[in-house]
C-alpha cells in the first residue's frame, strides 16, 4: 500500500511555543524521535495521532497537516485577511 | 547509553554478527566430525568474541533490542509500524532458513522417507497459511 505523503508545520509550531522534541513528544505521547520523523516529513501519522497534535497546538488540523505542500504561516495570515476584507 | 550507528554501520554489524555466527557453526561442524584442531578452537573463540561484541553493539547499544521485545502498548505508532513490518519480514526469512535447513539435515541424513516429505509439506502449508487463519480467526468482517 503506498500512501500520500503528509506535509506538516510541527517544527514551526513547536518553535514558535519555544519547546524541544522532547517536551512535545511527551506531551503527545510518543518517542520523541518520532516527533523527528513526523518534522522531516518521513513518517506520516494516524488521525488519532494528528488529532493530538493540533489540539495540543490548539489550532485546527488542516493548519497542522496537508495533502499539498504547506505555504508559510505568513501568507495564510495575509490570505485570511484579504478574505475578511482588513 | 543509547549507542549512535549510522544505517550503514548497522548494516555491517548485522553481517558481521550473523557472518560469526555462521563461522561458529562450520567451526563446531568440522571439529565434530572432523577433529579439533588449535587453529579450529582459536577461531571459534574469536568467531564468538566477535559474535558477543557485534551483538552488544547492534542488538544492546543501539536499544534495538528493547524496542523489539517490548509490549505493543508500550510503543508509539511509528514503533509499532516499525516493529511490525521487522516481524513481518523476519516471518518470511525464518520460515525458509527453518525450512532449507530442515531439508539439509533430512538430505544429510539420507532419510528420503515420504513421512519426512510430509512434514516438510506440512510446515511449508502452515506457513503459508497460518498468517490468512489468524486473520480469519481474529477479524469480524474481511
Amino acid at each position: 500500500m503506498r500512501l500520500r505523503r503528509i506535509y506538516n508545520r510541527i517544527s514551526v509550531l513547536r518553535e514558535e511555543r519555544g519547546i524541544s522534541r522532547k517536551e512535545l513528544a511527551a506531551e503527545i505521547g510518543v518517542n520523541f524521535q518520532t516527533v523527528g520523523y513526523l518534522e522531516r516529513e518521513e513518517y506520516s501519522p494516524s488521525l488519532d495521532l494528528a488529532f493530538r497534535i493540533s489540539e495540543y497546538f490548539g489550532v485546527p488540523i488542516e493548519l497542522v497537516f496537508s495533502t499539498s505542500p504547506m505555504r508559510p504561516l505568513s501568507q495564510e495570515i495575509l490570505d485570511y485577511r484579504s478574505k475578511k476584507g482588513e | 547509553m543509547k549507542l549512535k550507528m549510522s544505517k550503514s554501520t548497522r548494516r555491517i554489524a548485522v553481517i558481521v554478527n550473523y557472518g560469526c555466527i555462521l563461522m561458529i557453526l562450520v567451526f563446531f561442524g568440522i571439529g565434530k566430525y572432523e577433529g579439533w584442531s588449535a587453529p579450529l578452537v582459536a577461531g571459534a573463540i574469536a568467531a564468538a568474541i566477535v559474535a558477543v561484541v557485534s551483538f552488544i553493539l547492534l542488538h544492546m547499544g543501539t536499544r534495538l533490542w528493547k524496542l523489539v521485545h517490548t509490549k505493543v502498548d508500550k510503543l508509539d505508532e511509528r514503533e509499532v509500524q516499525i516493529t511490525h513490518e521487522s516481524l513481518r519480514n523476519s516471518y518470511a526469512i525464518f520460515t525458509v532458513i527453518s525450512l532449507l535447513v530442515l531439508m539439509c539435515i533430512a538430505l544429510l541424513a539420507g532419510r528420503d522417507d515420504s513421512f519426512l516429505m510430509f512434514i516438510f509439506a506440512s510446515l511449508l502449508y502452515l506457513a503459508h497459511t497460518l498468517p490468512s487463519s489468524i486473520i480469519a480467526w481474529t477479524e469480524r468482517e474481511i
